[in-house]
């Protein structure tokens, strides 16, 4: 498990596309600049889409950890209109 | 002799169908004077929300998707034209916004969700949209009967909203009209969505996307708006992106209903925190929420009402009789999407299973249409058998529901 310690955990397990980044976008429309927001998903799409967000929009993906039936996503926001 | 109150909050497609479903089966129970339903709710019109599509893209008349709730109601419910603003979970008791006072012994929390383009800086005065009434869908046709050419950007404002397909529908509504009108060689047609893909279940998208692309409707992904400038004719996300709009047709921000949220019951975005199998409001008993009002995670749609309606009216019945038979809803969704052309596919999923591969019918456009024609007949449950059919497996015994992999501390 990341030392990291997350600003917000976002528990979306249980929960297909696009439950998981739409949680993940409520997160990040409250966060700083910095914030570092931790999401728990057992949907196998979590991890592509919210790769590919970060991608896009210039945010940080800094873990995906496999944990024991779910997986757990370190996403720090660097990037966010002000 | 101590009288069963059973108080429903909110007329909308679940409160109107759980009334009428429970006035059939308490008959008996209500003509005797042992049980009472009473529903309450804010206007006498009951719009057909779907509708909406209809009345901004093909010119539907408003007054066909309306009718009069006291006609769509059974014998045997108190409609009360009196909204709730305060619910007493403690005290088991609702406060109408005259000031009567109601006490429950079961209580039915259905206050729908609310369309608010003010969440967004400019995006009321920047923007049209279907999704706050008949009136407001009849000012997108009027726009598009002066639009001679230029961008319409299709926006999705917010998630969770009502009717997940309404937007891509909208986009493909808008390619027929256009086409129909001749310019379509003169309209580019944006679609911004957060979402990663043109619809956010991949096999939906896998068959949306392709045919976005070959109508040249354009996709930008992952577009999460932060504001609109009107007068600028543009829009900006949080990502950094802009796109300049002649005309702006959004899916407004959603939130819960203000009673939910003056009584401190719901989460942050104002929806109920309910047990997505039993639809019990979490740490109560003989209290209920359904359809758009919950903050379970599934379509905020009129499909979804009706068959959470069907297990909450049940489980009352079991708890007003003692029967003690609960039953689970197993999260099936059914949302219709027509794709242009007379031709629709069906988004379908439960909890368990996500929706699968799709091709698009005109046997699908007939079955959407077909729905809009029963609606009304269908709301006071007459036409269950049906549905059952139709729906296939809903809901199963509460006791045998499946549980999530335990939560993280």
């Amino acid at each position: 498990m990341s030392a990291l310690q997350p600003h917000k955990v976002l528990d979306c397990r249980g929960s297909f596309c696009p439950g998981p980044i739409t949680e993940l976008f409520k997160a990040y429309r409250s966060a700083q600049l910095g914030d570092v927001i931790e999401l728990l998903a057992t949907d196998p799409a979590a991890k592509a889409d919210i790769t590919a967000w970060a991608q896009k929009s210039g945010n940080e993906v800094l873990d995906v950890v496999d944990e024991q039936g779910y997986i757990r996503i370190l996403v720090k926001v660097t990037k966010k209109r002000s | 002799m101590e009288v069963v109150r059973i108080v429903i909050v909110g007329s909308g497609d679940g409160g109107t169908f759980t009334a009428n479903l429970l006035a059939s089966e308490l008959r008996q129970e209500i003509r005797g004077g042992s049980t009472s339903v009473q529903l309450l709710g804010e206007h006498l019109a009951h719009p057909f929300q779907p509708g909406n599509l209809d009345i901004a893209f093909k010119g539907a008349e408003p007054r066909k998707y309306v009718r009069d709730e006291t006609r769509l109601l059974r014998r045997g419910i108190e409609f009360i034209q009196d909204p709730a603003v305060k619910i007493d979970l403690d005290g088991r008791r609702v406060t109408t916004r005259s000031g009567r006072v109601l006490p429950y012994d079961h209580l039915v929390i259905a206050t729908g969700a609310v369309a608010d383009p003010s969440k967004v800086p400019g995006l009321a005065e920047g923007s049209l949209n279907f999704h706050t009434g008949p009136e407001d869908s009849r000012r997108v046709w009027e726009a598009l009967q002066g639009f001679g050419g230029g961008t319409v950007a299709v926006l999705i404002a917010g998630t969770p909203h009502k009717c997940p397909p309404a937007p891509n529908e909208a986009a493909f509504m808008l390619d027929d009209f256009f086409r129909k009108k001749g310019i379509r060689d003169r309209v580019k047609i944006r679609f911004l969505t957060p979402y990663p893909r043109a619809y956010p279940a991949e096999k939906v998208s896998n068959v949306v996307g392709p045919m976005f692309e070959k109508k040249g409707i354009e996709v930008n992904t992952f577009f999460n708006v932060d504001s609109v400038d009107p007068a600028k004719r543009k829009v900006y996300s949080m990502e950094g992106e802009e796109f300049e709009y002649d005309l702006l047709v959004a899916i407004p921000p959603h939130h819960g209903a203000d009673v939910i949220v003056d009584s401190g019951i719901g989460d942050a975005d104002g929806y109920v925190p309910t047990d997505k199998g039993t639809m019990k409001v979490k740490g109560q008993e003989g209290v209920y929420a359904i359809g758009d009002a919950t903050d379970i995670p599934v379509s905020k749609s009129g499909v979804v009402a009706h068959l959470q309606s069907v297990v909450v009216a049940h489980n009352i019945v079991s708890e007003v009789r003692g029967t003690h038979d609960e039953l689970a809803y197993n999260g099936r969704i059914n949302c219709p999407m027509e794709v242009g052309q007379h031709k629709a596919i069906f988004v379908s999923a439960t909890y368990e299973s996500p929706p699968e591969d799709q091709t698009p019918s005109t046997v699908k456009y007939i079955e959407k249409r077909s729905f809009a024609m029963i609606y009304w007949r269908a709301l006071n449950g007459s036409l269950e058998r049906v549905f059952d059919m139709f729906f296939g497996q809903t809901r199963f015994p509460a006791e045998a529901e499946q549980h999530l992999p335990p939560k993280a501390s």
